[in-house]
Protein backbone atom coordinates (compact mmCIF):
# COMPACT_ATOMS: atom_id res chain seq x y z
CA UNK A 1 0.00 0.00 0.00
CA UNK A 2 2.62 2.61 1.35
CA UNK A 3 4.99 1.63 -1.63
CA UNK A 4 1.47 2.21 -4.15
CA UNK A 5 0.76 5.61 -2.53
CA UNK A 6 3.70 7.64 -2.80
CA UNK A 7 4.32 6.95 -6.52
CA UNK A 8 1.18 7.78 -6.80
CA UNK A 9 0.86 11.35 -4.78
CA UNK A 10 4.41 11.92 -4.53
CA UNK A 11 4.15 15.75 -4.95
CA UNK A 12 1.13 16.09 -2.32
CA UNK A 13 2.63 13.88 -0.03
CA UNK A 14 6.40 15.93 -0.15
CA UNK A 15 4.64 19.20 0.34
CA UNK A 16 2.76 17.46 4.28
CA UNK A 17 6.59 15.84 5.07
CA UNK A 18 7.91 19.68 4.77
CA UNK A 19 5.07 20.83 6.33
CA UNK A 20 5.12 18.92 9.46
CA UNK A 21 8.98 18.75 9.51
CA UNK A 22 8.26 22.90 9.06
CA UNK A 23 5.85 22.50 12.41
CA UNK A 24 8.26 20.17 14.01
CA UNK A 25 11.17 22.63 13.92
CA UNK A 26 8.90 25.48 15.08
CA UNK A 27 7.53 23.33 18.13
CA UNK A 28 11.53 22.30 19.39
CA UNK A 29 13.63 25.25 17.89
CA UNK A 30 12.25 27.57 21.23
CA UNK A 31 13.28 25.46 23.50
CA UNK A 32 16.40 24.35 21.64
CA UNK A 33 17.25 27.95 21.80
CA UNK A 34 17.10 28.97 25.03
CA UNK A 35 19.26 25.89 26.07
CA UNK A 36 21.99 26.95 23.56
CA UNK A 37 21.94 30.59 24.74
CA UNK A 38 21.61 29.53 29.09
CA UNK A 39 25.49 28.45 28.10
CA UNK A 40 26.58 31.69 27.09
CA UNK A 41 27.90 34.94 28.44
CA UNK A 42 25.32 38.11 28.68
CA UNK A 43 27.76 39.59 25.86
CA UNK A 44 27.88 36.62 23.36
CA UNK A 45 24.31 36.44 23.64
CA UNK A 46 23.54 39.72 22.08
CA UNK A 47 26.49 39.24 19.49
CA UNK A 48 25.67 36.16 18.53
CA UNK A 49 21.88 34.61 19.32
CA UNK A 50 21.75 31.96 17.00
CA UNK A 51 24.86 30.08 17.38
CA UNK A 52 26.62 27.33 19.91
CA UNK A 53 28.15 28.61 22.51
CA UNK A 54 32.04 29.50 22.31
CA UNK A 55 32.75 28.32 25.67
CA UNK A 56 30.05 27.28 27.48
CA UNK A 57 29.44 28.96 31.63
CA UNK A 58 28.06 26.22 33.36
CA UNK A 59 28.79 28.46 36.10
CA UNK A 60 25.02 30.05 34.82
CA UNK A 61 23.38 27.45 36.69
CA UNK A 62 24.61 27.20 39.59
CA UNK A 63 24.08 30.95 39.97
CA UNK A 64 20.30 30.74 38.55
CA UNK A 65 19.41 27.83 40.62
CA UNK A 66 20.55 30.14 44.00
CA UNK A 67 19.38 33.20 42.73
CA UNK A 68 16.19 31.95 42.30
CA UNK A 69 16.17 29.65 45.04
CA UNK A 70 14.75 26.86 43.01
CA UNK A 71 16.03 24.17 45.62
CA UNK A 72 13.19 24.95 48.22
CA UNK A 73 10.65 25.76 45.52
CA UNK A 74 11.21 22.39 44.45
CA UNK A 75 10.69 20.79 46.86
CA UNK A 76 7.12 22.91 47.75
CA UNK A 77 6.57 21.61 44.48
CA UNK A 78 6.63 18.32 45.21
CA UNK A 79 5.00 18.07 48.16
CA UNK A 80 1.85 20.41 47.01
CA UNK A 81 1.62 18.32 43.96
CA UNK A 82 1.58 14.78 45.16
CA UNK A 83 -0.39 15.04 48.40
CA UNK A 84 -2.99 17.02 45.50
CA UNK A 85 -2.49 13.90 43.30
CA UNK A 86 -2.85 11.63 45.51
CA UNK A 87 -6.03 12.78 47.44
CA UNK A 88 -7.71 13.28 44.16
CA UNK A 89 -6.86 10.24 43.19
CA UNK A 90 -8.31 8.37 46.22
CA UNK A 91 -11.65 10.99 46.41
CA UNK A 92 -11.82 10.56 42.30
CA UNK A 93 -11.33 7.27 42.53
CA UNK A 94 -14.45 6.66 44.61
CA UNK A 95 -16.99 8.88 43.09
CA UNK A 96 -16.50 7.35 39.80
CA UNK A 97 -16.91 4.02 41.25
CA UNK A 98 -20.43 4.62 42.53
CA UNK A 99 -20.97 7.19 39.54
CA UNK A 100 -20.27 4.41 37.05
CA UNK A 101 -21.09 1.47 38.29
CA UNK A 102 -24.34 2.53 40.58
CA UNK A 103 -27.89 3.28 40.13
CA UNK A 104 -29.48 5.76 42.08
CA UNK A 105 -31.81 8.68 41.62
CA UNK A 106 -29.14 12.07 41.50
CA UNK A 107 -26.91 10.15 39.55
CA UNK A 108 -27.79 12.33 36.24
CA UNK A 109 -27.69 15.55 38.27
CA UNK A 110 -24.14 14.55 39.87
CA UNK A 111 -22.20 13.55 36.47
CA UNK A 112 -23.45 17.29 34.80
CA UNK A 113 -22.57 18.53 38.31
CA UNK A 114 -18.85 17.33 38.30
CA UNK A 115 -18.55 17.92 34.53
CA UNK A 116 -19.68 20.91 34.79
CA UNK A 117 -16.08 21.79 36.59
CA UNK A 118 -14.32 21.46 33.82
CA UNK A 119 -16.00 24.62 31.73
CA UNK A 120 -15.55 26.86 34.97
CA UNK A 121 -13.30 30.08 34.18
CA UNK A 122 -11.03 29.27 37.42
CA UNK A 123 -9.69 32.88 37.04
CA UNK A 124 -13.40 34.01 38.18
CA UNK A 125 -13.05 32.30 41.66
CA UNK A 126 -9.53 33.62 42.52
CA UNK A 127 -11.27 36.71 44.38
CA UNK A 128 -13.96 34.58 46.24
CA UNK A 129 -11.45 31.59 46.70
CA UNK A 130 -9.03 33.98 48.32
CA UNK A 131 -11.44 35.28 50.81
CA UNK A 132 -12.71 32.38 51.37
CA UNK A 133 -9.41 30.75 52.12
CA UNK A 134 -8.31 33.77 54.68
CA UNK A 135 -11.72 32.92 56.20
CA UNK A 136 -10.52 29.64 56.96
CA UNK A 137 -7.47 30.38 58.23
CA UNK A 138 -5.66 28.47 55.54
CA UNK A 139 -3.86 31.23 53.82
CA UNK A 140 -0.02 30.65 53.34
CA UNK A 141 0.14 26.59 55.04
CA UNK A 142 0.62 23.49 53.46
CA UNK A 143 -2.51 22.80 53.14
CA UNK A 144 -3.57 26.22 51.30
CA UNK A 145 -3.00 24.89 47.38
CA UNK A 146 -4.17 20.93 48.36
CA UNK A 147 -7.38 21.48 48.42
CA UNK A 148 -8.46 23.79 45.57
CA UNK A 149 -5.92 21.60 43.69
CA UNK A 150 -8.26 18.77 43.99
CA UNK A 151 -11.42 20.22 43.72
CA UNK A 152 -10.12 21.70 39.60
CA UNK A 153 -9.25 18.18 39.00
CA UNK A 154 -11.75 16.15 40.67
CA UNK A 155 -13.97 16.65 37.17
CA UNK A 156 -11.54 15.71 34.28
CA UNK A 157 -10.56 12.86 37.27
CA UNK A 158 -14.36 11.55 37.70
CA UNK A 159 -14.35 11.86 33.78
CA UNK A 160 -11.57 9.63 32.69
CA UNK A 161 -12.36 7.75 35.54
CA UNK A 162 -15.79 6.58 35.43
CA UNK A 163 -15.61 6.33 31.19
CA UNK A 164 -12.95 3.97 32.14
CA UNK A 165 -14.96 1.75 34.33
CA UNK A 166 -18.66 2.16 31.88
CA UNK A 167 -17.01 -0.38 30.09
CA UNK A 168 -16.13 -2.95 32.63
CA UNK A 169 -18.35 -5.85 32.28
CA UNK A 170 -21.59 -6.17 35.05
CA UNK A 171 -20.44 -9.32 35.68
CA UNK A 172 -17.53 -7.75 38.17
CA UNK A 173 -19.75 -7.37 40.61
CA UNK A 174 -22.20 -10.11 40.17
CA UNK A 175 -18.77 -12.38 40.55
CA UNK A 176 -17.72 -10.03 43.63
CA UNK A 177 -20.87 -10.54 45.15
CA UNK A 178 -21.02 -14.60 44.52
CA UNK A 179 -17.68 -14.65 46.48
CA UNK A 180 -19.07 -12.66 49.38
CA UNK A 181 -17.29 -9.62 48.76
CA UNK A 182 -18.52 -6.72 50.36
CA UNK A 183 -18.98 -2.63 47.98
CA UNK A 184 -15.94 -1.56 49.46
CA UNK A 185 -14.05 -4.93 48.82
CA UNK A 186 -15.12 -5.04 45.27
CA UNK A 187 -13.89 -1.89 44.84
CA UNK A 188 -10.47 -2.56 46.52
CA UNK A 189 -9.95 -5.86 45.22
CA UNK A 190 -11.55 -6.08 41.62
CA UNK A 191 -12.33 -2.57 40.59
CA UNK A 192 -8.95 -0.62 41.16
CA UNK A 193 -6.80 -3.38 40.21
CA UNK A 194 -8.53 -3.22 37.08
CA UNK A 195 -8.72 0.50 36.76
CA UNK A 196 -5.02 0.97 36.79
CA UNK A 197 -4.15 2.32 33.40
CA UNK A 198 -6.93 5.11 33.74
CA UNK A 199 -5.78 5.65 36.91
CA UNK A 200 -2.15 6.23 35.36
CA UNK A 201 -3.68 8.94 32.88
CA UNK A 202 -5.12 10.38 35.49
CA UNK A 203 -2.02 10.87 37.86
CA UNK A 204 -0.01 11.96 35.13
CA UNK A 205 -3.06 14.95 34.03
CA UNK A 206 -3.09 15.80 37.61
CA UNK A 207 0.60 15.68 38.15
CA UNK A 208 1.21 18.21 35.14
CA UNK A 209 -1.72 20.26 36.31
CA UNK A 210 -0.45 20.81 39.19
CA UNK A 211 2.96 21.14 38.63
CA UNK A 212 2.07 24.07 35.88
CA UNK A 213 -0.19 25.74 38.00
CA UNK A 214 0.49 29.38 38.63
CA UNK A 215 -2.75 31.90 39.68
CA UNK A 216 -4.13 30.07 42.65
CA UNK A 217 -0.06 29.53 44.19
CA UNK A 218 0.21 33.73 43.16
CA UNK A 219 -2.55 34.40 45.13
CA UNK A 220 -2.16 32.16 47.94
CA UNK A 221 1.04 31.65 48.81
CA UNK A 222 2.61 34.86 49.87
CA UNK A 223 5.27 33.17 52.59
CA UNK A 224 8.52 32.97 50.11
CA UNK A 225 9.11 29.75 52.25
CA UNK A 226 5.91 28.06 50.87
CA UNK A 227 6.34 29.00 47.36
CA UNK A 228 6.38 26.66 44.24
CA UNK A 229 8.15 26.44 41.03
CA UNK A 230 5.97 28.52 38.86
CA UNK A 231 6.33 31.10 41.42
CA UNK A 232 9.74 31.04 41.54
CA UNK A 233 10.18 31.50 37.39
CA UNK A 234 7.91 34.35 37.85
CA UNK A 235 10.23 35.80 39.92
CA UNK A 236 12.73 36.19 36.88
CA UNK A 237 10.06 38.12 34.90
CA UNK A 238 10.43 40.92 37.64
CA UNK A 239 13.83 41.58 39.17
CA UNK A 240 15.94 39.34 37.63
CA UNK A 241 15.74 40.20 33.79
CA UNK A 242 18.88 42.52 33.51
CA UNK A 243 20.00 38.78 33.48
CA UNK A 244 18.82 36.85 30.83
CA UNK A 245 21.81 34.01 30.08
CA UNK A 246 20.65 33.24 33.77
CA UNK A 247 16.75 33.10 33.38
CA UNK A 248 17.52 30.62 30.39
CA UNK A 249 19.59 28.49 32.97
CA UNK A 250 16.66 28.60 35.60
CA UNK A 251 14.10 27.57 32.65
CA UNK A 252 15.99 25.09 31.63
CA UNK A 253 16.39 23.64 34.95
CA UNK A 254 12.74 23.68 34.97
CA UNK A 255 12.13 22.47 32.14
CA UNK A 256 13.97 19.42 31.37
CA UNK A 257 12.51 17.46 34.11
CA UNK A 258 9.46 18.21 32.87
CA UNK A 259 10.55 16.79 29.37
CA UNK A 260 11.91 13.80 30.75
CA UNK A 261 8.78 13.07 32.78
CA UNK A 262 6.58 13.83 29.94
CA UNK A 263 8.81 11.90 27.63
CA UNK A 264 9.14 8.69 29.73
CA UNK A 265 5.08 8.67 30.30
CA UNK A 266 3.55 10.43 27.44
CA UNK A 267 2.05 6.47 26.26
CA UNK A 268 -0.36 6.80 29.00
CA UNK A 269 -0.84 10.11 28.84
CA UNK A 270 -1.93 9.83 25.10
CA UNK A 271 -4.06 7.08 25.57
CA UNK A 272 -5.46 7.32 28.48
CA UNK A 273 -6.56 11.05 27.56
CA UNK A 274 -7.85 9.32 23.98
CA UNK A 275 -10.21 6.82 25.82
CA UNK A 276 -11.40 10.08 28.38
CA UNK A 277 -11.94 11.99 24.85
CA UNK A 278 -13.58 8.99 22.91
CA UNK A 279 -16.26 9.01 25.50
CA UNK A 280 -16.86 12.65 25.79
CA UNK B 1 -27.69 -5.64 42.37
CA UNK B 2 -30.15 -5.83 45.33
CA UNK B 3 -27.43 -5.50 47.19
CA UNK B 4 -26.42 -2.18 46.40
CA UNK B 5 -29.56 -0.87 46.99
CA UNK B 6 -29.76 -1.60 50.15
CA UNK B 7 -26.52 0.11 50.64
CA UNK B 8 -27.25 3.51 50.12
CA UNK B 9 -26.01 4.81 52.36
CA UNK B 10 -22.62 3.28 50.99
CA UNK B 11 -23.07 5.53 48.08
CA UNK B 12 -23.44 8.62 50.13
CA UNK B 13 -20.34 8.37 51.79
CA UNK B 14 -18.34 7.46 48.31
CA UNK B 15 -19.49 9.93 46.85
CA UNK B 16 -19.39 12.93 50.15
CA UNK B 17 -15.93 13.47 49.67
CA UNK B 18 -15.72 14.37 46.37
CA UNK B 19 -18.49 16.19 46.66
CA UNK B 20 -17.77 18.36 49.22
CA UNK B 21 -13.90 19.21 48.29
CA UNK B 22 -15.31 20.17 44.77
CA UNK B 23 -18.26 22.30 46.33
CA UNK B 24 -16.56 24.28 48.55
CA UNK B 25 -13.29 25.11 46.32
CA UNK B 26 -14.66 25.14 42.93
CA UNK B 27 -18.68 25.93 42.89
CA UNK B 28 -18.88 28.56 46.27
CA UNK B 29 -16.41 30.17 44.70
CA UNK B 30 -18.12 31.14 42.00
CA UNK B 31 -21.36 31.34 43.63
CA UNK B 32 -19.88 34.15 46.36
CA UNK B 33 -18.42 35.98 43.28
CA UNK B 34 -21.62 37.08 42.44
CA UNK B 35 -22.44 37.95 46.13
CA UNK B 36 -19.37 39.91 46.54
CA UNK B 37 -20.53 41.54 43.41
CA UNK B 38 -22.99 43.65 44.86
CA UNK B 39 -20.51 45.45 47.43
CA UNK B 40 -18.34 47.93 47.42
CA UNK B 41 -15.34 46.53 49.44
CA UNK B 42 -11.59 46.99 49.97
CA UNK B 43 -11.58 43.43 50.84
CA UNK B 44 -10.92 44.44 54.58
CA UNK B 45 -13.08 46.94 56.31
CA UNK B 46 -16.75 46.20 56.37
CA UNK B 47 -18.58 45.67 53.38
CA UNK B 48 -21.10 48.34 51.54
CA UNK B 49 -24.40 47.46 49.85
CA UNK B 50 -23.91 48.78 46.31
CA UNK B 51 -26.44 47.13 44.68
CA UNK B 52 -25.92 47.17 40.45
CA UNK B 53 -23.80 50.25 40.91
CA UNK B 54 -20.51 47.78 40.25
CA UNK B 55 -22.37 46.36 37.10
CA UNK B 56 -23.40 49.66 36.27
CA UNK B 57 -19.56 50.93 36.25
CA UNK B 58 -18.48 47.85 34.41
CA UNK B 59 -20.69 49.10 31.47
CA UNK B 60 -19.37 52.62 31.64
CA UNK B 61 -15.56 50.88 31.55
CA UNK B 62 -13.76 51.02 28.97
CA UNK B 63 -10.22 48.83 29.55
CA UNK B 64 -13.15 46.11 30.84
CA UNK B 65 -14.81 46.61 26.89
CA UNK B 66 -11.03 46.39 25.80
CA UNK B 67 -10.21 43.20 28.06
CA UNK B 68 -13.35 41.43 26.49
CA UNK B 69 -12.54 42.26 23.24
CA UNK B 70 -8.98 40.87 23.94
CA UNK B 71 -11.13 37.81 25.28
CA UNK B 72 -12.69 37.51 22.17
CA UNK B 73 -9.37 37.67 19.98
CA UNK B 74 -8.23 34.71 22.15
CA UNK B 75 -11.19 32.88 21.73
CA UNK B 76 -11.24 33.95 17.23
CA UNK B 77 -7.47 32.43 17.52
CA UNK B 78 -7.61 29.84 19.72
CA UNK B 79 -10.94 27.69 17.59
CA UNK B 80 -9.70 29.25 14.08
CA UNK B 81 -5.98 28.25 14.96
CA UNK B 82 -5.76 25.72 16.91
CA UNK B 83 -8.74 23.20 15.96
CA UNK B 84 -8.29 23.07 12.07
CA UNK B 85 -4.36 23.03 12.80
CA UNK B 86 -5.13 19.93 15.46
CA UNK B 87 -7.62 18.32 12.81
CA UNK B 88 -4.80 18.72 9.78
CA UNK B 89 -1.86 16.68 12.29
CA UNK B 90 -4.40 14.49 13.90
CA UNK B 91 -5.51 13.49 9.97
CA UNK B 92 -1.42 13.62 8.59
CA UNK B 93 -0.35 11.22 11.71
CA UNK B 94 -3.28 9.00 11.70
CA UNK B 95 -2.61 8.25 7.56
CA UNK B 96 -0.17 5.95 6.23
CA UNK B 97 2.53 8.80 5.21
CA UNK B 98 3.49 9.62 8.77
CA UNK B 99 1.67 7.08 10.95
CA UNK B 100 4.82 5.40 12.03
CA UNK B 101 6.43 8.63 12.87
CA UNK B 102 6.17 8.68 16.63
CA UNK B 103 8.07 11.63 16.87
CA UNK B 104 5.76 13.92 15.02
CA UNK B 105 3.02 12.87 17.81
CA UNK B 106 5.47 13.39 20.44
CA UNK B 107 6.41 16.42 19.24
CA UNK B 108 4.02 18.44 18.74
CA UNK B 109 1.99 17.37 22.31
CA UNK B 110 5.37 18.87 24.17
CA UNK B 111 4.19 22.34 24.40
CA UNK B 112 0.87 21.09 26.20
CA UNK B 113 2.99 20.13 29.18
CA UNK B 114 5.44 22.76 29.82
CA UNK B 115 4.23 25.00 32.57
CA UNK B 116 2.49 28.13 30.79
CA UNK B 117 5.19 29.98 33.12
CA UNK B 118 8.08 28.47 30.83
CA UNK B 119 6.76 28.94 27.70
CA UNK B 120 5.76 32.67 28.37
CA UNK B 121 9.36 33.34 29.66
CA UNK B 122 10.96 31.82 27.02
CA UNK B 123 8.28 33.57 23.74
CA UNK B 124 9.22 36.81 26.04
CA UNK B 125 12.99 36.26 25.18
CA UNK B 126 11.85 35.27 21.70
CA UNK B 127 10.18 38.58 20.70
CA UNK B 128 12.74 40.85 22.48
CA UNK B 129 13.87 43.79 20.47
CA UNK B 130 17.58 43.62 21.33
CA UNK B 131 18.60 39.24 20.56
CA UNK B 132 15.42 37.61 20.11
CA UNK B 133 14.84 35.49 17.66
CA UNK B 134 12.16 37.12 15.47
CA UNK B 135 14.60 40.70 14.94
CA UNK B 136 17.27 38.52 14.86
CA UNK B 137 16.45 36.85 11.86
CA UNK B 138 14.61 39.52 10.17
CA UNK B 139 17.97 41.72 10.26
CA UNK B 140 19.74 38.48 8.77
CA UNK B 141 17.06 38.75 5.43
CA UNK B 142 17.61 42.74 5.58
CA UNK B 143 14.40 43.70 6.77
CA UNK B 144 15.64 46.10 9.42
CA UNK B 145 12.96 48.28 9.63
CA UNK B 146 10.49 44.95 10.21
CA UNK B 147 12.40 44.89 13.31
CA UNK B 148 10.75 46.04 16.45
CA UNK B 149 9.57 45.73 20.26
CA UNK B 150 6.74 43.21 19.29
CA UNK B 151 5.30 43.19 22.84
CA UNK B 152 5.46 46.90 23.42
CA UNK B 153 3.61 47.78 20.37
CA UNK B 154 0.14 48.28 21.33
CA UNK B 155 -1.41 47.73 17.76
CA UNK B 156 0.02 44.29 17.53
CA UNK B 157 1.28 42.61 21.05
CA UNK B 158 -2.27 40.79 21.21
CA UNK B 159 -1.37 39.24 18.18
CA UNK B 160 2.05 38.37 19.08
CA UNK B 161 0.28 36.66 22.59
CA UNK B 162 -2.20 34.74 20.33
CA UNK B 163 0.61 33.03 18.28
CA UNK B 164 2.26 31.80 21.49
CA UNK B 165 -1.24 30.49 22.57
CA UNK B 166 -1.41 28.62 19.61
CA UNK B 167 1.69 27.16 19.66
CA UNK B 168 1.12 26.19 22.83
CA UNK B 169 -2.45 24.41 22.62
CA UNK B 170 -3.02 22.91 19.34
CA UNK B 171 -1.01 19.75 20.20
CA UNK B 172 -4.04 19.06 22.87
CA UNK B 173 -6.64 19.41 19.81
CA UNK B 174 -4.43 17.05 17.52
CA UNK B 175 -4.45 14.32 20.82
CA UNK B 176 -7.93 14.43 21.13
CA UNK B 177 -8.62 14.45 17.03
CA UNK B 178 -6.32 11.27 16.77
CA UNK B 179 -8.65 9.56 19.45
CA UNK B 180 -11.29 10.55 17.55
CA UNK B 181 -10.06 9.45 13.99
CA UNK B 182 -8.84 5.95 15.60
CA UNK B 183 -12.54 5.04 16.16
CA UNK B 184 -13.14 5.72 12.49
CA UNK B 185 -13.55 2.77 10.43
CA UNK B 186 -10.32 2.75 8.34
CA UNK B 187 -11.61 2.12 5.13
CA UNK B 188 -13.76 5.28 6.15
CA UNK B 189 -10.22 7.30 6.07
CA UNK B 190 -8.49 5.40 3.85
CA UNK B 191 -11.27 6.71 0.81
CA UNK B 192 -10.48 10.34 2.40
CA UNK B 193 -7.13 10.14 2.78
CA UNK B 194 -6.02 9.16 -0.85
CA UNK B 195 -7.86 12.90 -2.06
CA UNK B 196 -7.83 14.24 1.61
CA UNK B 197 -4.40 14.85 1.32
CA UNK B 198 -5.18 17.73 -1.14
CA UNK B 199 -8.78 17.46 -1.20
CA UNK B 200 -10.11 19.81 1.42
CA UNK B 201 -13.35 19.18 0.10
CA UNK B 202 -13.71 15.37 0.67
CA UNK B 203 -12.35 16.13 4.28
CA UNK B 204 -14.99 18.25 5.35
CA UNK B 205 -17.64 16.05 3.47
CA UNK B 206 -16.14 12.69 5.14
CA UNK B 207 -14.43 12.91 8.10
CA UNK B 208 -15.48 15.55 9.67
CA UNK B 209 -19.13 14.94 9.97
CA UNK B 210 -18.17 11.79 11.52
CA UNK B 211 -15.81 13.34 14.06
CA UNK B 212 -18.37 15.69 14.62
CA UNK B 213 -18.88 15.00 18.16
CA UNK B 214 -15.50 15.43 19.18
CA UNK B 215 -15.02 18.69 17.03
CA UNK B 216 -18.04 19.95 19.11
CA UNK B 217 -16.59 18.92 22.41
CA UNK B 218 -13.61 20.63 21.58
CA UNK B 219 -14.86 23.95 20.21
CA UNK B 220 -16.12 23.86 23.96
CA UNK B 221 -12.77 23.31 25.71
CA UNK B 222 -11.07 25.74 23.27
CA UNK B 223 -13.10 28.47 24.16
CA UNK B 224 -13.03 27.89 28.35
CA UNK B 225 -9.11 27.43 27.43
CA UNK B 226 -9.13 30.63 25.53
CA UNK B 227 -10.92 32.43 28.12
CA UNK B 228 -8.88 31.10 31.17
CA UNK B 229 -5.62 32.63 29.54
CA UNK B 230 -3.84 34.54 32.72
CA UNK B 231 -0.68 33.40 33.04
CA UNK B 232 0.63 33.95 29.76
CA UNK B 233 -0.83 37.17 29.75
CA UNK B 234 0.29 38.15 33.11
CA UNK B 235 4.07 36.71 33.08
CA UNK B 236 4.12 38.52 28.76
CA UNK B 237 3.13 41.75 29.16
CA UNK B 238 0.86 42.27 32.24
CA UNK B 239 -1.79 43.58 30.31
CA UNK B 240 0.39 46.35 28.65
CA UNK B 241 1.16 48.62 26.65
CA UNK B 242 -1.86 50.97 28.23
CA UNK B 243 -4.44 48.17 28.02
CA UNK B 244 -3.69 47.16 25.54
CA UNK B 245 -3.52 43.32 26.26
CA UNK B 246 -5.50 42.84 29.02
CA UNK B 247 -7.95 40.46 29.46
CA UNK B 248 -10.67 39.87 31.65
CA UNK B 249 -8.79 37.93 34.07
CA UNK B 250 -5.56 40.46 34.54
CA UNK B 251 -8.00 43.64 34.82
CA UNK B 252 -10.13 41.42 37.53
CA UNK B 253 -6.61 40.51 39.08
CA UNK B 254 -5.48 44.13 39.05
CA UNK B 255 -8.56 46.00 39.90
CA UNK B 256 -8.65 43.27 43.33
CA UNK B 257 -5.13 43.19 44.16
CA UNK B 258 -3.54 45.84 42.80
CA UNK B 259 -6.50 48.82 43.53
CA UNK B 260 -8.26 46.85 46.35
CA UNK B 261 -11.54 46.75 44.58
CA UNK B 262 -12.63 43.66 45.54
CA UNK B 263 -16.40 44.31 44.82
CA UNK B 264 -15.60 45.67 41.43
CA UNK B 265 -12.87 42.66 40.81
CA UNK B 266 -15.97 40.29 41.76
CA UNK B 267 -18.54 42.02 39.42
CA UNK B 268 -15.53 41.51 36.79
CA UNK B 269 -15.31 37.63 37.62
CA UNK B 270 -19.39 37.65 37.58
CA UNK B 271 -18.51 39.18 33.91
CA UNK B 272 -15.79 36.48 32.76
CA UNK B 273 -18.50 33.53 33.73
CA UNK B 274 -21.61 34.79 32.10
CA UNK B 275 -19.15 35.38 28.65
CA UNK B 276 -17.82 32.28 29.31
CA UNK B 277 -21.14 29.92 29.39
CA UNK B 278 -22.87 32.62 26.88
CA UNK B 279 -19.81 31.86 24.35
CA UNK B 280 -20.25 28.36 24.78
CA UNK B 281 -24.09 28.22 24.68
CA UNK B 282 -23.40 30.50 21.02
CA UNK B 283 -21.30 28.23 19.34
CA UNK B 284 -23.04 25.30 20.45
CA UNK B 285 -26.00 26.57 18.28
CA UNK B 286 -23.79 27.50 15.35
CA UNK B 287 -22.31 24.04 15.46
CA UNK B 288 -25.71 22.54 15.84
CA UNK B 289 -27.14 24.29 13.30
CA UNK B 290 -23.76 23.48 10.92
CA UNK B 291 -24.23 20.34 11.32
CA UNK B 292 -27.64 19.88 10.45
Amino acid sequence: MEQRLRPKRPFSAQIHRLVLLLLLVINIYPLLWMVLNSLKTEQELTMNPFGIARQPVWSNYIEAWKVAKLGPYLVNSIIVTLSAVVLTLLVGALAAFFLSRFEFKSKGFLLVYFTFGMLIPIHATLVPLFIEMRSLHLMDNRLTLLLPYTAFNLPITIFILAGFMNAFPKEVEEAGIMDGCSVMGIFGRLILPMLTPALATAFIINFLNNWNEFSFALVLITDGALKTLPLGLANFAGQYNRSYTLQMAGLTIVLVPTLLFYLSVQKYLTAGMTAGAVKG
Amino acid sequence: MQMFLRHKWIIAAGLIPALVIYTMFSIYPILSSVYYSFFKWDGFSPKQWHGLQNYVNLIGDGVFWQSIRNNLYFVLFSVLGEIPLGLYLAMMLNGKLFRRDGIFRTVFFMPVVISTIVVSLIWNMFYNYQFGLVNTALRAVGLDHWAQNWLGNPGLAIFVLCIVVVWQYTGLYMVIFLAALQNVPSEVLEAAELDGAVGIKRTWHIVVPIIADTIFASVVLCISGALRAFDLIYIMTNGGPSHSTEVGATYMFSQTFSSMKYGYGSAISTAIIIISFGLIIISQFILRSLKR
